[in-house]
């Protein structure tokens, strides 16, 4: 039987070209387009989600975690927590699994140009901010100051220890914090609200974009408010539980808006005018 | 010939017979012996079809089935290296025309909510849209309201012909059938014979008689505003849905009740990606992979089904309610909660109307 | 004689200060309904009703909306239970899930509770009722026009021609002079004998028609007072898997087997699964199956006795019935 010419609901197969172990729980999978010219003709956003498919156990949705700037490959981190997040874990290199991207609609970088950018991301939360700041880097000339606070649990819960010498060289200034004292650890401790509040970098001409807990999004709000920031001039990235993914299947609203469609990116300015129900 | 047929009473099986040949045609039924409820089934030989109330669930199944497959997946050994293993992937699936017979006017009202969403959002839903335009539906003109129906409050009405294809006026002992449009025209040389100029007469007169019927008291249209200011009033919502037990009744019998899951179903190296229908009342379906979930109270999952068809659907599509006013979520509720009351209360609270 | 919706309000009325919350019943969206009422305010009292329209076991409230093992204060939470509901109160005192000190239960001995599809087959064209009663073996239903009679063995919900406890097995105060059950103990199981006489192929087939229309609503398993594990049933559950999302005649029958499984031996014949069921599946012939042959294997009944321990929820070496 023919396929259909257009459907949203079909995934592309792709294969698993490496995986780079993050964290305890956390990896990370490049994965290419089997399909060779649809490979070298996708385009998205910073920010855009794919739905990755595990076939038989099915779909969850992870961020593009590396930039359009960079197309050898798609990035994405995943952590061990659900269903096809645990099978994935159990995959090897060369496997096969479908791709269903871009999704959603990916950070405004165009109206972040000539900004200073403040990067605040806990956990998993760096993923989607990575995309960001790897295309920031591609295109440094377009942004000002760039600052990262990152926070984890523990050192060894930190992703992407291995370019933050490429982060540093680019020009961004990176602040690390861990919950809590660890042996060897001689860098910031504290949770990401606290440090946020200890760097105080300035709101003049500058855009906050986090990603992370729930609870930590929270106190974040709370300091970026103290140091004067507008809500326009905060950004996040939600998470929401997904299934179409192309704003049909109806879980993932937060009343009229879609996180999979109108989202996942919103600034701080746009959810206050939503219903409070994140 | 002329567009509009009589069929008595004693032919409707024996035209049914004849339509059923030329695709499915889905009738109202009685649930078994004994039972008061109706659903459509697929017309055969011993069917015996009930149009004096209207069905338990609405026909929506025939467009927007229960359960669909959305992809045939199957592994195999790659071919070159027998290590590896590649995927085949098929997503189409060939449907048959169908009719919809006696469904009523709110009945195909739904699928104005559906048409919105599937069809003209930002993705079109491709399995949606073949079912659709090979359904047709002949309605029948409805006059047999009871205490839970409230078509009118919600824009549309008991002679409301938008969306259906064919039209079936109760004439006598027997009902006059009108096509409405091309692809009902098709029809009607199958259906029957002419209609006598007095039975048509006789039809029109039933129609205008029962168009100026209005049903319900309430006028639901304009409730936006007034949703999201009640949104955050814990003690409105609690009052009103404390006695929710949180089961998918009100989502499955709704005709414009359309959120849907999708999982993966397989055996061995095969299986097929299902979409279900899936309902905004069940706690799993925000339910997210960390443990949080958004509305974990079942008034919060009520309070998204009454913004949803009241509030968030009018904003998004210029003023449309997603609610066609059929009564099935009063009528089947296992608690009797009256959504026309939720939402005509959200203006003034309860006790401001004593 | 006092009308029986005016002692009921009269008698929270007295101890309504003790209470937090009263759960009973008010009239529903028409005259055929009752809907449940949760009355937190002494002058909402006078919304409560009582009349054979008020269907609803409230029992069902109690683990899952009412989380009502925990209390903030000393207040109590007042209930009234029919016989049938009085039986799941005693079932969850006696799995522990509350205990007896925190309610204030007025019982009240029932005739019976109306089946309003099975009334609408007799009499589609019934309305603006005004009042229904229970007289003598009669339901009388007044309209503005005329007074209906209608025998009760054609109109009751169908766990009420079985019932064997019309009298609540334990309350606070009683509304009314207790009432002799229709049926003795030897008819208890007369609906499920009809469907055993029925060859096993027949009875197969009997059973795939009937759960053939079920829609997986899961209204049975919600409105049921003794399904107890919320949130986390394992028909929806992901991890484990044990039932597909698909709606085939198999993954309907998994499922009430499983519904089923988990009420032997303690369920209390209060027949909600099969009140709410919109495909009007007759579910509770399931379960009452196997509470026949629990009490045929072990002689227990669940929801009788406070202080017993019901028989498969504990384990006895000595057990004799097995």
């Amino acid at each position: 039987m023919p396929k259909f010419e257009s459907n949203p609901f079909r995934p592309e197969l792709a294969t698993i070209q490496d995986i780079i172990q993050e964290t305890s729980n956390i990896l990370t999978f490049r994965v290419v387009l089997n399909d060779e010219e649809k490979m070298r003709e996708f385009s998205f956003q910073p920010g855009q989600v794919a739905q990755l498919s595990v076939f038989g156990v099915g779909e969850s949705t992870f961020v593009i975690n590396s930039p359009p700037t960079r197309k050898e490959y798609l990035q994405f981190s995943v952590m061990r927590t659900g269903e096809v997040t645990q099978r994935l874990h159990q995959l090897n290199i060369g496997d096969q699994i479908g791709v269903r991207a871009p999704l959603g609609n990916g950070f405004p970088v165009d109206q972040l140009k000539a900004h200073d950018i403040l990067f605040i991301a806990g956990g998993i939360g760096m993923a989607p901010l990575r995309t960001l700041l790897l295309y920031m880097l591609d295109n440094r000339q377009d942004y000002g100051d760039i600052l990262v606070i990152y926070g984890a649990r523990s050192p060894e819960d930190l992703c992407y220890t291995y370019e933050f010498d490429e982060w540093r060289s680019g020009g961004v200034r990176l602040v690390l914090t861990v919950d809590r004292e660890f042996p060897g650890w001689k860098k910031r401790v504290g949770f990401v609200p606290t440090v946020l509040t200890e760097e105080a970098p300035s709101s003049y001409n500058c855009i906050a974009v986090t990603c992370g807990p729930p609870i930590m999004i929270k106190f974040v709000l709370i300091g970026l408010k103290r140091l004067d920031f507008e809500d326009h001039q905060i950004i996040t990235t939600l998470e929401k539980r997904m299934k179409c993914g192309i704003g049909i299947c109806g879980r993932c609203n937060i009343g009229t808006k879609y996180v999979c469609v109108d989202g996942p990116v919103f600034s701080y300015e746009e959810l206050r005018q939503m219903v409070p129900e994140i | 010939m002329s567009e509009k047929i009589f069929i008595a009473q004693g032919e409707l099986t024996a035209m049914l017979e004849r339509l059923s040949k030329e695709m499915d045609v889905w009738v109202p039924v009685e649930m078994g012996d004994e039972k008061w409820g109706i659903r459509f089934l697929p017309y055969h030989e011993d069917t015996i079809v009930v149009l004096d109330r209207q069905s338990t669930i609405s026909p929506k199944n025939v467009v927007f089935p229960q359960v669909e497959t959305l992809l045939r997946f199957r592994y195999q050994k790659d071919d070159n290296d027998p290590s590896k293993q590649r995927i085949d992937l098929k997503d189409r699936q060939d449907v048959s025309s169908a009719l919809v017979f006696g469904a009523r006017p709110c009945d195909v009202r739904g699928f104005h909510t559906f048409d919105q969403v599937f069809l003209n959002g930002r993705y079109k839903d491709p399995y949606y849209e073949q079912r659709r335009e090979k359904t047709l539906f002949a309605t029948l003109l409805c006059d047999t309201k009871d205490s839970a129906c409230f078509c009118s409050s919600v824009g549309s009405g008991p002679g409301d012909r938008e969306g259906s294809d064919l039209w079936i006026v109760p004439v006598d002992d027997g009902y006059v059938i009108q096509a409405l449009n091309d692809k009902g025209r098709k029809l009607i040389p199958i259906m029957g014979k002419q209609a006598t100029t007095e039975q048509i007469e006789k039809a029109q007169r039933i129609q205008e008689q029962v168009t100026a019927k209005r049903i319900g008291e309430y006028d639901l249209t304009r409730s936006a505003r007034d949703f999201t200011d009640r949104f955050e009033d814990m003690d409105y919502w609690r009052d009103m849905v404390s006695k929710c037990i949180s089961c998918g009744i009100c989502t499955f019998v709704c005709p414009t009740c359309y959120c849907f899951n999708i999982t993966d179903e397989s055996r061995d190296l095969e299986g097929e990606r299902i979409r279900s229908w899936d309902s905004c009342m069940f706690y799993h379906y925000t339910l997210e992979a960390s443990g949080h979930n958004p509305r974990p109270e079942k008034f919060e999952r009520y309070r998204n089904r009454v913004g949803h068809k009241f509030s968030y659907f009018p904003d998004t599509y210029s003023g449309m309610i997603s609610c066609c006013g059929c009564g099935r979520c009063i009528r089947s509720c296992p608690v009797s909660i009256d959504i026309r009351r939720v939402v005509h209360h959200l203006k003034e609270a309860v006790d401001a109307e004593v | 004689m006092e009308d029986k919706t005016k002692t009921l309000q009269r008698e929270f009325l007295k101890v309504f200060e003790k209470l937090e919350v009263v759960l009973g019943w008010e009239p529903g969206y028409d005259s055929l309904h009752a809907t449940p009422s949760f009355i937190r305010q002494a002058k909402d009292l006078n919304k409560l009703v009582w009349n054979p329209l008020c269907s609803q076991n409230l029992c069902t409230y109690l683990v899952k909306t009412l989380n009502a093992s925990v209390r903030k204060d000393d207040k109590k939470i007042g209930i009234c239970v029919k016989g049938c509901d009085s039986r799941s109160l005693v079932a969850l005192i006696q799995e522990k899930f509350i205990t007896r000190e925190t309610f204030y239960i007025v019982g009240i001995p029932c005739e019976g509770t109306v089946d309003w599809r099975r009334l609408m087959r007799i009499e589609p064209s019934l309305k603006d009722v005004q009042k229904v009663d229970i007289q003598g073996n009669e339901l009388e239903v007044e309209t503005a026009q005329k007074t209906y009679r209608f025998p009760l063995q054609q109109v009751l919900e169908q766990r009420c021609l079985h019932c064997r406890y019309p009298n609540p097995i334990i309350y606070d105060c009683l509304i009314g002079e207790p009432i002799t059950p229709h049926i003795g103990d030897d008819q208890a199981y007369g609906d499920i004998e009809k469907i055993e006489q029925y060859s096993l192929p027949d009875r197969l087939k009997f059973w795939e028609k009937e759960l053939d229309r079920c829609i997986r609503c899961y209204a049975c398993r919600n409105a049921c007072p003794l399904c107890v594990c919320r949130d986390s049933c394992i028909a929806e559950t992901r991890t484990p898997k044990w039932l597909s999302q698909r709606c085939d005649l198999k993954e309907k029958f998994f499922y009430h087997m499983i519904h089923a499984i988990h009420l032997a031996g303690r369920c209390t014949e209060c027949g909600e699964c099969e009140r709410v069921c919109p495909m009007e599946i007759p579910v509770t012939l399931i379960k009452k199956k196997l509470n026949q042959i629990v009490k045929d294997l072990l002689d227990y009944e669940a929801g009788i006795d406070p202080q017993k321990q019901p028989p498969l929820l504990t384990f006895d070496p000595g057990e004799k019935g097995i």
